[in-house]
């Protein structure tokens, strides 16, 4: 929430999504998940009360990347998996403009997963959007990081046999302050999510599954879909009971450390569920965990929402106030005084 | 037997690769190179090779500097951005002196650039794009059969030399279909048992891969042994083709796609009378130096012409040593051009030093 201190002045109020979308030609393949990711982040844009110039979206390389060429900010079209690294650099330069990095799964977590790791270490803030679609798109439909095992592709014909990435375990395990999971298909909630990923100071990685409708189509249909999202979608709500089902009949509980579906009724209450609660670290560890393959049998619902964030000092504050502990306690630098230094001489 | 197959030039490469008993391939998507991975990841496996996508060519690089270590013949291969990224690990694995093929299929840059064909990426080959002093033997593959011959020859010149060797072709030669005959081929029998990672039985001492040597008397010796290799491939490795040179009193000088453009433009323009012959470059480096030298005295003028903005220019000035003015022609950023404008370009210039 970088720039929400200033204050809305009413020129920005007035703004609206058409005031965030560019005269540039979308070329996304029709019916491409990017789209809804698009419409969304520009209906959001009005809300956060940043003025456009102070709107950065900074992109590596791949069809997602394409988004800073859509959006009427300021914007960075940039080097594949450098995106991270990138914004890294302008949010420490400039701290106190609005960075948001669009990204893949290649970008982010193949080529660019050092990079990731880092910001969310030093936890800039910064809202990391990974378009996740579980395949390379721009490339033309190889498998990426986050492609299941025995996926067939051009390049993995026999099926993969690379373990795939689990995202928001792994920004948990770089100690990511804001670590959630939207979807393409529900604009609702994936507004909702942007909103919050703004809100939050502090590094926000926010996975938002994507179909690729080219080379990976219904990838994420059986969360996406009317029939089975019911099911098998798990919505996270601070404070609530985890509930999910068509009949909203269905609850998680720990057993333990392990979260075990249960039935509503027959002396099970709402009152017997885990509540989810996005301040617990520990909870949101196995909630991230919570990664079954959901065509296996007796599977967990997949969770989306916030499953984790925390207050953690931002790493360009720390810059900021290291800098003033300097300056108190050696003075202001004086660039003059320091190149002549002690040794100087007038030669008459 | 002689096969004989119409493919694309990267399927051609991939194949090749294959046939010249390529262990291990490292590779990450990049257009317009993407088949070979693809191809190799269809195709390997059957020959019980090993094919693996890496998470980047920074991987990929360094996979291949761990499977040529361990005596495998490794290879890896990319575009402009990814060749970019392997410099480290080129400049580390002829540091260590390690025998790999490494095929970059030139897209016009730079940064991002264009997925079309460029010849940008000269320097980078030539002139060491990794850091401290190396060289390597770089191939420049001017047809779809030549994207298959070169994997042979670069492999086995990788061998000998215990050095990586770097094919240089474009999108342009990646991506078009002709004819290609594989000859039955046989791998050299090259021994690599004092230095490659097979185990230390009593018979063999230990070795460390590595291009680490502290004091720099050490590293001098070292840097010596890799210069006296570089100079032998200077004085053996040179290879070009050369046509209508005899009697020419103008010269092309280009590599790769652009040759086979200016072969087209050089018809035309001895049409007209023009007396002109093409010196194209196969090694890229060793350069033909040396060729240039005994042409120039017969010439009146030569024409590099190349898909940048002028690079191997350098080097033909190098060739003729001030004997005969060079002039360049190219196009960039993905453009191709057409022979006739070679030649509208080269008529011009003639006139021009006619002075009307
Ligand atoms: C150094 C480098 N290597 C490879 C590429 C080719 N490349 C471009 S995008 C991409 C992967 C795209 O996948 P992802 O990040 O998942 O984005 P998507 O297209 O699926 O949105 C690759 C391999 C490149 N541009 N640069
Ligand atoms: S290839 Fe896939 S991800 Fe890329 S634009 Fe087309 S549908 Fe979207
Ligand atoms: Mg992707």
């Amino acid at each position: 929430m970088s720039v929400a201190e200033a204050p809305i002045n009413e020129a920005i109020k007035a703004l609206t999504a058409k005031d965030f979308a560019t005269d540039q030609e979308v070329r996304w393949c029709p019916g491409c998940g990017d789209y809804s990711i698009l419409a969304q982040v520009q209906k959001v844009m009005p809300t956060i009360g940043v003025p456009r110039e102070n709107i950065v979206i900074i992109s590596g390389i791949g069809c997602s990347s394409r988004f800073p060429y859509y959006m009427n900010t300021y914007g960075m079209h940039s080097i594949h998996g450098r995106a991270t690294a990138i914004a890294s650099g302008l949010k420490a330069s400039r701290p106190e403009l609005s960075v948001w990095v669009v990204t893949g799964d290649g970008d982010s977590l193949s080529i660019g997963g050092n990079h990731t790791i880092h910001l969310l270490r030093r936890n800039f803030d910064i809202n990391i959007l990974l378009f996740n679609n579980q395949i390379y798109g721009l490339t033309k439909g190889q498998y990426s990081p986050t492609s299941e095992v025995k996926k067939v592709t051009k390049s993995s014909p026999l099926g993969s046999i690379d373990h795939p990435f689990n995202p928001s375990a792994l920004a948990m395990g770089a100690d990511g302050s804001f670590v959630g999971r939207t979807m393409d298909r529900d604009p609702k909630h994936l507004q909702m999510m942007l909103t919050r990923a703004h809100q939050h100071r502090g590094a926000s990685f926010l996975e938002i599954y994507q179909n690729c409708n080219i080379f990976n189509d219904g990838a994420f249909e059986i969360f996406t879909e009317k029939a089975t999202k019911p099911e098998e979608v798990l919505f996270l709500e601070q404070g609530k009971p985890l509930i999910f089902g068509a009949q909203q009949n269905k609850g998680i509980k720990l057993d333990g450390f392990r979260p075990v579906v249960v039935e509503l009724g027959n002396g099970v209450s709402a009152d017997d569920l885990w509540v989810h609660d996005e301040k617990d670290f520990y909870k949101a560890q196995i909630l991230t965990r919570m990664f079954d393959d959901p065509r296996a049998d007796n599977h967990l619902p997949r969770p989306f929402g916030v499953f984790f964030e925390s207050d953690r000092l931002c790493y360009e504050d720390a810059m900021k106030m290291q800098i003033e502990e300097a300056v108190a306690a050696k003075g202001k630098g004086n660039l003059d005084k320091l190149l002549r230094g002690n040794e100087i001489w007038e030669i008459l | 037997m002689t096969e004989i197959k119409l493919m694309k030039g990267n399927e051609a490469l991939a194949e090749a690769a294959i046939q010249a008993g390529c262990d291990a391939y490292f590779g990450y998507p990049i257009t317009p190179q993407s088949e070979v991975l693809e191809y190799l990841a269809r195709e390997m496996p059957k020959h019980g090779r090993v094919v693996m996508q890496a998470e980047s060519e920074v991987a990929s690089i360094n996979m291949v500097y761990g499977a040529a270590g361990s005596g495998f013949r490794a290879m890896t291969s990319s575009s402009s951005p990814g060749i970019s990224l392997m410099q480290e690990g080129i400049s580390y694995i002829a540091g260590a002196e390690l025998p790999c093929l490494i095929v970059n299929v030139n897209r016009a840059g730079p940064g991002l650039g264009t997925i079309q064909p460029g010849q940008g990426d000269y320097f980078q080959s030539t002139k060491g794009g990794g850091h401290g002093d190396y060289r390597m033997i770089v191939l420049a593959p001017a047809s779809v059969q030549e994207m298959a011959d070169h994997v042979f020859l670069g492999f086995d010149l990788a061998d000998k030399y215990r050095n990586p060797v770097l094919m240089l072709s474009d999108g342009a030669i990646g991506q078009m279909m002709e004819k290609v005959a594989f000859k039955p081929y046989k791998k050299p029998d090259i021994d690599k048992s004092s230095w490659a990672t097979t185990g230390k039985p009593k018979t063999r001492d230990r070795n460390y891969i590595t291009s680490l040597h502290i004091q720099p008397e050490k590293m001098e010796l070292h840097n010596l042994k890799l210069e006296e290799k570089f100079n032998q491939m200077r004085e053996h490795e040179v290879r070009y083709e050369e046509y209508n040179t005899k009697e020419a009193e103008y010269l092309f000088v280009a590599y790769g796609l652009s040759a086979r453009i200016c072969q087209k433009a050089m018809d035309i323009a001895r049409g007209k009378g023009i007396k002109i012959g093409l010196l194209r470059p196969i090694t890229l480096f060793p350069y033909p130096y040396k060729r240039l030298a005994e042409l120039a005295p017969q010439l009146k003028m030569v024409l590099s012409v190349e898909l940048n903005s002028g690079q191997m220019i350098e080097d033909v000035r190098l060739g003729v040593n001030g004997k005969v003015p060079v002039e360049f022609f190219g196009r960039l950023g993905g453009m191709m051009p057409t022979p006739e404008s070679i030649v509208h370009h080269l008529e011009t210039l003639i006139m021009a030093r006619n002075g009307n």
